[in-house]
């Protein structure tokens, strides 16, 4: 295992790497977004004459007087919705105009003499209160169906399997949507001249950008260069392409000046897309000995009027636990709240705060320890498949973890410190492993280094650095000879942030190109009139050998007068997927302090121990695991937006919308079991993005209810959840 | 934001006269005027006044453009207050916002704070969508049909305690206001938060000496652990004799439209003995009177175990298993 400093550090940190926002050109303009004050109506007139005359602004365009744009479609990401095509408002803080001015304040003062009239209709915002509305979810991305039934022999039905259980419990959970509030707001510049449109925006992926503004804007994809070489956080949220990047583009094409546009941290609240709120019901049902019998998980999840993504809670119960029987369903309401997506562990993360939950509920009903419960229900493979894990050490990774964290401590009531109600919890994490197809290119250059490039993008995972390493171990050569390169459409497609694919999937790529390069250069070597014409030659520690001497691939090219060679590599999922199931596992423990007078409830220890096949660079995948594991107390104890009955959101900014501070998170520990997985890649890495939020929430609750003995089955866990419960 | 004009007076005299909005840390006022709550059309940077000082020689007297951090790090200052101001918003924050200006910051109600929805404190007669909307952290005491919204300052619950005064300046002189009396309850009313009339100036915050004040604390209850408002905060001091309570200060915060002073509490701790059931007895009283709404009934409860904190955190030897 390597533990390796990222290279792009020192530019961030000293302010020197250049998000897309921070490109400046001559003559640029700056366009500033207005947005719906209502949740479902008609806009029946737009006054922008007072804007139009305001000083500086140059364009004010509207639904009245829209912007062309055509609706991009992709196969992972299907339609993005794109701003100002149409009349009608389906959620509150829509975007419906766009106003241009040679600077930003001009564009944000003319916005506000926008006068936008409505024809308003009562919105649905609540979920809870429209489960009427709910509609059957499509298959998920995976091609499965969204409601699934496994019956073991001679069961009629999953009600019977419960019935038939000695032991049973029955829950119903729900988590509130959630906001990335990833540190850099969604914007973008963007300017045209003769080689088309090029656009600096951060992104998950350079190529699905270049995609999805030629779809919107009708040009050839040759003629859109897409830029974003750092991106300031997206974790699912920068998947789709942002409004700012449309708007920008399209502006600037109309009025031929390049056009920078940003959000407002408001604005990213509702014009860009969040996490869906969740409803779960899971009935699990069990013999006394703790072993399942039927597990029941039944989700809705909230959704856009144009049900543009799926929160696949009930997903979670497929794959963590081996029952013999097993109905899951998912449906989706339709609502007039802002659109939704990906979020960092999309239905697990949710998915797994019921289920884990559900786990502990039942472990305390059995009278048994949680962590033996979960250990003798351990899955072999998904539910209703014939195809085993390629490998699974989750239970090292509870013997480890419950070791290091002094599990044996823990009594079913908790401890007490003081003033303070002490307990432990713990819960099991699951994320499937995932390739997309790759392509990356290796060029070899004549004075001893290479570059490696893909189009993806690193926002702030540490890919860069993980092409550094994986790129010198294919070519043979020190680090410091590679220079990884990310996020231009320039380069081949592949290494999209999402999905935690990236690792694996870049990681092939480069082992394919690594091998076609070298093979070029060898064939270069021995060719005639070559160094080593005519001879066998191979390859090692980065030179060419052959009938006894041995150049450098540097020495080699610089002797055939050539500059450099390049070659890409291309890899995807293949044949593996016939064979076994993938996917990587953890298991997260916490202790959490509730104050027996007031009831804040604070985690002061947790630990996470992960299987996630090889980890490439040990310190860049600490933090994403503790980023993951830091997020999961986020959505336990603070996180969480409030829609209203009017569509407004209750808490649409920083001040309201809360996150931990550093005084909410003590030391985090991870520890990795590592047995690379090459059953699904040749790197055998299984991807470590997402993992750390799954179960991370459950693990809270689970402590919260062995300090305090009461049961909280939604998220955020707030003071007034607690403070009935606790003794006077 | 609006234009405005920008002036820089060099004197009290010139500031009183200049009939401008005073600027000191900017931490409130350039916040709203960004979101278009505040849009006045001239604003004077008062930062150049000789509005300075800490004194701790009879009791405490701050200068009005004192830091916050430079008032919480000072050695004589009653713990209480420095506790309030070390446990208010952020460092960063701490170290550019005046303690003049945290007396006259404005409510952290997010109707308040928006434009595009109705608020009687903002716009009058206009409305209060918090009575029925999103009322979690809105108060619980002192309210009105018009308003709900908490009184935000920290530090100002602390003074309340101690009987703190400011000294206001004006064209017409200067006078002295208890802070107590200087905070407006909403009523019909609620965009009139204080006493202040226009043009005047805080220039001191005078507490007057009262030794015991030694034994004071500031518990702030809140959604995380650092950098949040107050769900319910207690400002407790206390003078213990033999085991018994002598006299005792509480006010709280959090839970009213103003800083709170709890004087029935009070009477009701003198004499008492220092025991968790004579503390319950006494916080008892604590949330008499209390309003609540749909989502903030909670306080009520946590108004009261609130206090008790703060009195059992006061009289406990050794300070409990808080985790850092
Ligand atoms: C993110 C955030 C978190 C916060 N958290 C907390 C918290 O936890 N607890 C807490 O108590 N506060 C908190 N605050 C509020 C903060 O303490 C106040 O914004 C600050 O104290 C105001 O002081 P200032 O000098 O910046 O005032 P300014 O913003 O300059 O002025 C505020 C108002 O006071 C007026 N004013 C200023 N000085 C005088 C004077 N001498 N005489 C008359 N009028 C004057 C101004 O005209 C203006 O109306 C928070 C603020 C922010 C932004």
């Amino acid at each position: 295992m390597t533990t390796t400093t990222r290279i792009d550090a020192p530019l961030k940190v000293t302010g020197r790497a250049r998000y897309g926002s921070d490109h400046n050109l001559p003559g640029m303009l700056h366009g500033y977004v207005v947005t719906s004050t209502i949740a479902n109506g008609e806009i029946v007139a737009m006054d922008v004459a007072a804007a139009q005359a305001a000083p500086g602004v140059v364009a004010v365009w509207s639904p009245f007087d829209p912007l062309t744009l055509r609706t991009p479609s992709t196969p992972i990401l299907g339609d993005t919705w794109v701003p100002l095509q149409d009349r009608s408002v389906t959620h509150h803080g829509q975007p419906v105009a766009f106003v241009v001015a040679e600077t930003y304040e001009q564009a944000r003062d003319a916005s506000a003499l926008v006068e936008v009239t409505y024809d308003e209709r009562p919105a649905r915002t609540s979920l809870a209160d429209n489960l009427d509305l709910a509609e059957e979810a499509p298959p998920g991305l995976d091609g499965e169906p969204s409601t699934q039934v496994v019956l073991a022999d001679g069961v009629e039905s999953i009600d019977d399997a419960l019935a038939g259980s000695p032991v049973v419990v029955e829950g119903r959970y729900s988590t509130p949507t959630q906001n990335h509030a990833a540190m850099e707001p969604h914007s973008a510049v963007a300017h045209w001249d003769a080689d088309g449109l090029t656009v600096y925006s951060g992104n998950q992926g350079a190529f699905v950008q270049q995609a999805d503004l030629a779809a919107a804007l009708d040009v050839d994809p040759s003629a859109v260069h897409t830029v974003n070489p750092f991106v300031g956080g997206a974790f699912g949220g920068k998947g789709r392409t942002s409004v700012p990047a449309f708007l920008a583009a399209a502006a600037s094409r109309a009025l031929g000046r390049p056009v920078k546009a940003a959000l407002s941290r408001e604005q990213v609240f509702t014009a860009t897309a969040n996490r869906p709120e969740t409803l779960q019901e899971i009935t699990l049902g069990a013999d006394r000995d703790g072993t399942l019998i039927g597990v029941r998980h039944d989700s809705w999840c909230s959704a856009d009027t144009d049900r543009s993504f799926v929160e696949p809670t009930s997903a979670a119960s497929r794959v963590a636990y081996r029952t013999p029987n097993l109905a899951v369903s998912q449906k989706v309401v339709p609502l007039h709240i802002p659109r939704t997506t990906f979020m960092r562990a999309p239905g697990e993360a949710p998915g797994s705060f019921a289920l884990e939950s559900a786990m502990d509920e039942l472990a305390v009903a059995l009278d048994m320890d949680p962590i033996e419960l979960r250990l003798r229900n351990g899955s072999l493979g998904p539910a209703g498949s014939d195809l085993q894990w390629s490998s699974k050490y989750l239970d090292d990774c509870y013997r480890i973890g419950a070791e290091r964290f002094g599990w044996s401590r823990r009594t079913p009531t908790g401890t007490r410190d003081g003033d303070w109600l002490v307990g432990m919890g713990t819960a099991t994490a699951v994320f499937p492993a995932l390739r997309f197809p790759t392509t990356t290119e290796i060029t070899l250059r004549a004075d001893d280094t290479a570059l490696v490039s893909v189009g993806g993008s690193d926002p702030g995972t540490g890919l860069l650095t993980v092409m550094a390493l994986l790129g010198a171990e294919a070519l043979d050569v020190g680090t410091e000879r590679i220079t990884p390169r990310l996020g231009l459409s320039a380069y081949p497609p592949g290494g999209m942030s999402g999905g935690s694919t990236a690792t694996a999937s870049v990681g092939s790529a480069i082992v394919a190109a690594a091998s076609a390069v070298l093979e070029e250069l060898q064939s270069l070597a021995s060719a005639p009139g070559a160094p080593f014409a005519g001879q066998d030659v191979t390859y090692a520690d980065g030179r060419v050998l052959g009938g006894g001497r041995s150049m450098t691939f540097g020495e080699l090219l610089s002797a055939l007068g050539r500059d450099a060679i390049s070659a890409v590599g291309s890899s995807g999922p293949g044949e593996e997927l016939t064979k076994h199931s993938f996917s990587s596992f953890g298991a997260q423990f916490c202790e959490v302090r509730v104050h027996r007078w007031t009831g804040e409830a604070r985690v002061s220890r947790m630990l996470g121990v992960f299987d996630a096949g090889r980890i490439v660079n040990d310190q860049a995948a600490r933090s994403q695991l503790r980023g993951g594991m830091i997020w999961g107390v986020s959505a336990a104890l603070h996180e969480g937006l409030e829609i209203e009955g009017d569509g407004r959101l209750a808490n649409g900014d920083l001040a309201g919308y809360l996150l931990p501070v550093n005084a909410d998170i003590p030391e985090v520990d991870v520890h990795f079991v590592q047995h690379p997985d090459t059953l699904h890649n040749p790197v055998g890495a299984r991807g470590i993005g997402e993992i750390g939020v799954v179960g991370m929430a459950a693990a809270v609750a689970n402590a919260v209810y062995n300090a305090t003995g009461v049961r909280v089955r939604h998220t955020p866990i707030t003071i007034e959840d607690l403070l009935d419960g606790l003794p006077e | 934001m609006q234009s405005f004009e920008l002036t820089a007076p060099t004197s009290v005299d010139d500031a009183v006269a200049g009939a401008g909005t005073y600027l000191a840390g900017g931490t409130t006022l350039v916040d709203l005027m960004k979101l278009d709550v505040l849009t006045p059309r001239h604003v004077q940077d008062i930062n150049a006044l000789p509005l300075r000082g800490i004194d701790t020689a009879d009791g405490l007297r701050l200068g009005a453009l004192e830091r916050m951090s430079d008032v919480a790090r000072h050695p004589g200052v009653y713990p209480v207050i420095s506790g309030a101001l070390l446990q208010s918003a952020s460092q960063q924050l701490r170290n550019m916002a005046s303690i003049g200006g945290n007396l006259m910051q404005r409510s952290r109600c997010s109707y308040f704070r928006d434009v595009t929805t109705a608020c009687n404190r903002r716009d009058p007669g206009s409305g209060c969508p918090a009575r029925s909307g999103a009322n979690r952290m809105h108060a619980v005491l002192g309210t009105s049909e018009a308003c709900v919204a908490t009184h935000p300052s920290d530090v100002a619950v602390a003074l309340v305690a101690l009987d703190g005064q400011i000294t206001l300046a004006s064209a017409a002189g200067t006078r002295m206001v208890a802070l107590r009396d200087f905070y407006r309850l909403p009523g019909d009313t609620p965009h009139v938060e204080n006493d202040l009339r226009p043009g005047e100036l805080i220039t001191e915050i005078v507490v007057p000496r009262l030794d015991w004040a030694v034994n004071s604390t500031y518990v702030k209850v809140r959604d995380r652990q650092s950098y949040e408002f107050a769900l319910c905060s207690a400002a407790v001091a206390l003078d213990v004799r033999d085991a018994h309570v002598v006299d005792a200060r509480v006010a709280v915060g959090g839970v009213a439209t103003v800083p709170w002073r709890l004087t029935a509490v009070e009477t009701a701790l003198r004499g008492a003995p220092v025991t968790e059931d004579a503390f319950q007895d006494a916080a008892a009283l604590a949330a008499d009177g209390a309003e609540p709404l749909s989502a903030n009934g909670f306080k009520v409860a946590l108004l009261r175990r609130t206090v008790v904190r703060a009195l059992c955190e006061l009289t406990q030897d050794e300070p409990t298993g808080s985790r850092g």
